[in-house]
């Protein structure tokens, strides 16, 4: 595509930072700084748009790793809709983000279930409790990661960017 | 050195608390709580412009208080804040040629947190004589005159942040304060003692209820208030935000003395003035509640709220190193930290701002029900911050 996605959302970025704040009058703080968050999920944006589908493959994988993983200790009535999320999610289109953000949610969903246990609170195993904290913290370091450019986090220089992490799940 | 959780575990006999029953909750929570996911479908919502706010408020001050000849100026709209529309204003009427500054603080249809302006004003009344708080002039708490739920209260002058400094940042995170850390921090553990050794029992805090001492009941009413906003507003599951509702309840401590919690004390929701960094007022009482101090000291200690010297020190809310916050806070109230309490709490609150930040603010802004859906977008991409912590802090336990 000419002119590209890149090229616009610098331009955008540009139009933002030497053209419309400056013309913010100084007392017009919200304008102000919603312009420059416009300008900061610009930039976050044009560093992750080219990542997006294999992040979202990452994760639903990262997923389905954790709900095969919970499936043996599950109630056995939460145990059904958990496996059958898993083939929704082994069956969805890989190249569409939409379709792999939806596996996300059903999958989440029959996670969440088996989590809480039904109606009698179950106790989950200890060995599926070390299985969900470890893909907990895989989860947590990759979003954040995913967002390190919103400068919010504390330790935002013990991550990696965008390209390392990827590369790092392969 | 990892703490041992079992002891907390364990109810005593007397505690009739069922920490699964998610009906437990303050009677004004779950009516703040029902009306969001009633109103959610109301949206989208959209900044009012300044000329319907001084609509609003010549309607408004018409009708509860009779004024004549009203003229509402020097309106101006105020930053700051994930939360509510506030603007500033000037209120001239017959009795009053000369005016008075206020400020409207309103909701929006849906917010970062759904809060209650009537809370928010008795505390305020409630603290009138003992901390600084601004004064309150008026109070809508459902919105019934203004249209929308609001508070009116005399302006404050001050600064939440040093107008020359190198730190500044959305919601105050990330405000570095420096050279003026010596002057603040004192009236900062001043005030977190003053706050917990109010009594309560005598003030008139009609919207609130009180968990009973000595029972699990304050960190239940928490649980139970924070996973209603998750499982309300849920856009995406979190595997964590799950489990760690889960250790919650298994987990939750006896509160042997509630207090009040201001719940929200940290850089960026006090103001002062410059130069003498005199403390000017105590802001964002929205999510005060009774409960256990411990839950407003694990607030404070969180990392996202601090900052770190150049020399690697961590300070809380950049103010004071931890160690040092927590004797200074000890001696100022004549409570005994727990370290297991707090840990839990530690655990309760990167809770509460996981549940806010990638669950409340995602909905409100997926609904395009907020003033600044743009500010909640951007918090909402630090919640994995929290995610982590949670990892990190039930791990330990």
């Amino acid at each position: 595509m000419l002119p590209d996605i890149d090229l616009r959302i610098a331009n955008m970025i540009k139009a933002l930072e030497q053209v419309i704040l400056p013309a913010l009058p100084r007392d017009q703080r919200l304008a102000r700084d919603q312009a420059m968050l416009v300008a900061g999920h610009l930039r976050m944006i044009g560093e992750q748009w080219k990542s997006a589908l294999r992040y979202e493959q990452v994760a639903l994988d990262d997923l389905q790793g954790l709900a095969r993983d919970l499936l043996p200790g599950a109630p056995a009535f939460l145990a059904d809709d958990l496996a059958a999320a898993l083939a929704m999610a082994e069956a969805c289109d890989r190249a569409s983000v939409t379709a792999i953000e939806q596996a996300n949610i059903a999958i989440g969903h029959a996670v969440d279930a088996v989590i809480l246990g039904g109606s009698d609170h179950a106790p989950m195993p200890s060995a599926a409790v070390d299985r969900l904290l470890d893909y907990a913290l895989r989860h947590a370091r990759r979003e954040r990661s995913w967002f390190k450019a919103n400068r919010l986090d504390p330790d935002q220089n013990d991550l990696p960017d965008l390209v390392t992490m990827l590369a790092e799940t392969n | 050195m990892a703490i041992d959780m079992s002891e907390i575990g364990e109810a005593p006999p007397v505690d009739r608390v069922d920490i699964w029953n998610r009906e437990d909750m303050e009677p004004r929570i779950r009516e703040i709580l029902d009306r969001t996911v009633r109103d959610r479908v109301k949206g989208p919502y959209a900044a009012k412009t300044d000329l319907e706010v001084v609509a609003m408020l010549e309607r408004y001050f018409a009708r509860t208080e009779g004024l004549e000849s009203i003229r509402i100026s020097g309106i101006s709209r105020m930053a700051g804040g994930a939360s509510k529309e506030q603007f500033a204003f000037t209120l001239q009427h017959e009795g009053d040629p000369a005016g008075e500054r206020l400020v409207l603080r309103m909701d929006p249809l849906e917010a970062i947190s759904q809060t209650c302006r009537g809370r928010e004003a008795q505390v305020h009344i409630a603290f009138a004589d003992i901390l600084p708080v601004a004064p309150v002039r008026s109070i809508d708490a459902d919105g019934e005159i203004l249209g929308q739920p609001a508070i009116i209260l005399g302006f404050v002058n001050g600064v939440t942040e040093p107008s020359e400094g190198k730190g500044h940042g959305v919601s105050g995170i990330g405000t570095r304060y420096d050279d003026w850390a010596a002057k603040l921090a004192p009236q900062f553990v001043d005030t977190l003692a003053k706050v917990h050794r109010f009594d309560w029992r005598s003030a008139d805090l009609s919207y609130f209820a009180a968990p009973e001492a000595g029972t699990r009941q304050a960190p239940i009413w928490q649980v139970n208030w924070w996973s209603q906003v998750w499982w309300d507003g849920v856009v995406q599951p979190v595997a964590m935000v799950t489990y760690a509702e889960r250790w919650l309840r298994e987990n939750a401590p006896v509160c042997d003395a509630p207090v009040m919690c201001h719940s929200d004390l940290r850089l960026g929701n006090f103001m002062f003035e410059e130069p003498s960094g005199k403390f000017t007022a105590v802001l964002d009482w929205e999510l005060a509640h009774i409960g256990d101090f411990h839950e407003d000291i694990a607030w404070a200690i969180q990392r996202l709220f601090g900052t770190w010297t150049d020399d690697g020190t961590f300070l809380v809310c950049g103010l004071i190193a931890r160690d040092e916050f927590l004797s200074a806070y000890e001696v100022a109230s004549g409570n005994q930290i727990d370290p297991v309490k707090l840990h839990y709490y530690e655990v309760l609150n990167a809770y509460k701002c996981a549940v806010i930040d990638l669950g409340q603010a995602m909905r409100a802004a997926t609904e395009s029900n907020n003033h600044q859906d743009i500010i909640l977008t951007w918090l909402g991409s630090a919640g994995a911050v929290f995610l982590e912590q949670l990892v990190m802090l039930i791990r330990k336990a």
